[in-house]
């Protein structure tokens, strides 16, 4: 499958304390809600409701450690499913939320210098099979890390709680190894 | 193998585990603390389960929002309670009994060698200090983890930090994970990486160290911190361990993806300067810059060892008079045994405000949060801009000596200079 769209590419470090700033840390996870203020942090410009969701942008581009800093919150990965981001291409991840990501089938795909070749508006063009990342706007294009089968199977189900449900339901708990 | 992988290995019934393997391992507890543990039960719901796994083996702590300082976190611990005893959870430290969850988990026998413990807070790694899989997940795995007594981990690939050398007067583990942290920097290399702490240097560490250095290795960006299990932490889990456990240690043929020597000689007191937690220097370098607010506590350093480093250095002094000084201990009962060491009342003397056990002010939510303009002096784990309260704060990263001693002066102070 081939996904298109718009990118933001981050011009620094961004990290999860930013995309999801420390009023909404207690507020329940609800993708439509955390999306009213993801990235608020991030940029002067996102910091009002809808800010960065109102953009329309598909996909985000980052460096090393996106969504860094140490926070467990899931309203980082809800926040920007509900903005509309359809996978997010970065040098690396931060460990919580790249876990987070794979539990909400949101992709989170490890591309090294992909903030290199795009810009912010740029459209990009990524193939789901076989993780070509190609940038639409100047012709140039990066092979990403394929994504691991297990991550791909939770996505399939709709992400961890729905890939966990249907085995309790089904009383396959024990098939998990 | 190496520890990390043998646990992960014994604890997914397999032989042998190779790392980037995924595997399903069996959890021995699984903490959720008050602001994120009512979304855990209400994930738990929607799974289709209305019981956990094992009441004795999921962990609930009260520490970001005691005491309330507002209605709204009031009525939240509300709904937090009132869930909690819903499912009958054996053991739940509320205000009163409670603790910051990473202390009460290592402090009451949670968390034993050998197995793995998971936490929905991001300092879970603190766990590895005797010899554990320490894992910080989210609300999801917690949920998942508390209805079926497993969750998904892949396997790490383990870097070694040889520690050799001997520990210099006031220096503490917090300016060896400063040290590594300047050493290694933070973005990068460390990431998803399962971190062991060996050497001659590490087998002289007390407990409390060890929870320091293996707290902080989530500020490098890895998965895990250990610290394989000895004598230290036979002794130390002497009528605490909440279950049998054996001893597992990393096989002399275990594989490293690298290898690294420290020599803590030559280690001294160590500050990381505000915002960056890579940015550091030792503290000489600083020394006779000002602040305004000192804070010691915090899962990294609020134990009875950091209080009690202070105690010495406070003995008869008094903290300058532009300083606010505010220390929380980690829980009760590093509040009750500092209290009946002496060493509350000799900071309290020296003028230090003490406050309950909390997170505090450390996630910039309660007791002490920093205001515009403030620069901060503390022992706590993060500095990031806007960490402690407000953006327009500055946050500078210490050991408790080094707090202790420069509250006297109001200025960065290296406590190797000091009368005492």
């Amino acid at each position: 499958m081939k996904v298109k769209g718009k990118t933001w590419v981050a011009s620094g470090y961004v990290m999860a304390y930013d995309i999801i700033i420390q009023k909404y840390w207690t507020a329940p996870i609800d993708p439509a809600e955390n999306a009213k203020w993801v990235m608020a942090g991030v940029a002067e410009e996102f910091n009002r409701e809808n800010g960065f969701k109102d953009q329309g942008y598909t996909f985000i581009v980052a460096g090393h450690n996106f969504a860094g800093g140490g926070k467990s919150i899931e309203h980082v990965v809800t926040g920007l499913m509900g903005a509309g981001i359809k996978a997010v291409f970065a040098d690396s991840f931060a460990r919580l939320q790249f876990r987070n990501a794979i539990n909400y089938g949101l992709p989170f795909i490890t591309c090294k210098g992909i903030a290199e070749i795009c810009q912010t508006g740029d459209q990009l063009e990524w193939d789901t099979d076989s993780g070509l990342i190609t940038n639409l706007s100047n012709g140039r294009a990066l092979q990403s890390v394929p994504v691991a089968p297990f991550v791909a199977e939770v996505a399939q189900a709709g992400g961890l709680m729905n890939f966990i449900r249907k085995k309790i339901e089904h009383n396959t708990i024990a098939e998990l190894q | 193998m190496t520890i990390t992988e043998k646990i992960l290995a014994i604890n997914s019934g397999r032989d042998k585990v190779t790392p980037g393997e995924l595997v399903w391992a069996d959890v021995h507890t699984v903490m959720t603390m008050d602001y994120l543990g009512k979304q855990t039960f209400t994930q738990l719901h929607k799974l289709g389960c209305s019981e956990v796994f094992d009441k004795d083996r999921v962990i609930c702590v009260s520490d970001h929002l005691v005491p309330p300082p507002t209605v709204e976190f009031a009525t939240m611990l509300n709904e937090w309670r009132e869930v909690v005893k819903q499912h009958r959870i054996t053991h739940f430290y509320d205000l009163g009994r409670q603790g910051i969850a990473h202390q009460i988990m290592v402090e009451q026998g949670h968390v034993l060698p050998g197995k793995i413990s998971i936490g929905t807070d991001s300092h879970a790694n603190t766990y590895g200090a005797v010899g554990a899989v320490g894992n910080a997940i989210g609300v999801t795995d917690a949920a998942v983890a508390m209805a079926i007594g497993k969750c998904w981990f892949r396997v790490p690939e383990t870097v070694k930090f040889v520690i050799y050398g001997e520990w210099q007067p006031w220096v503490m583990a917090k300016d060896l994970s400063l040290h590594i942290m300047g050493m290694m920097h933070w973005n990068g290399h460390l990431i998803y990486k399962a971190l062991e702490f060996t050497g001659p240097a590490i087998a002289q560490l007390d407990m409390a160290g060890r929870m320091t250095l293996c707290n902080m290795t989530v500020d490098l960006g890895a998965k895990n911190g250990i610290v394989p299990p000895d004598e230290v932490t036979r002794q130390y889990l002497q009528g605490r361990a909440k279950g049998s456990w054996e001893p597992l240690l990393s096989d002399s043929d275990a594989h490293y993806e690298a290898v690294y020597e420290v020599n803590v000689s030559e280690v001294g007191p160590t500050v990381a300067l505000p915002d960056k937690l890579d940015d550091v220097v030792p503290v000489e370098k600083v020394a006779g810059r000002k602040f305004n607010k000192a804070f010691v506590g915090t899962c990294t350093n609020g134990r009875v060892e950091d209080l009690e480093i202070m105690a010495k250095i406070l003995k008869g002094k008094r903290i300058h008079r532009d300083v606010n000084m505010i220390i929380v201990p980690a829980s009760q009962a590093v509040f009750l045994e500092a209290m009946q060491k002496g060493y509350l009342q000799t900071l309290v003397e020296a003028g230090a405000a003490i406050d309950t056990p909390s997170c505090a002010a450390c996630a910039g939510i309660h007791t002490g949060v920093a205001g515009d303009g403030d620069i901060v002096l503390s022992a706590g784990n993060r500095n990031m801009k806007g960490r402690m309260g407000s953006k327009n704060a500055q946050i500078y990263l210490t050991s408790p000596a080094v707090v202790a001693a420069s509250a006297i002066f109001g200025e960065i102070t290296d406590p190797r200079t000091i009368n005492l």
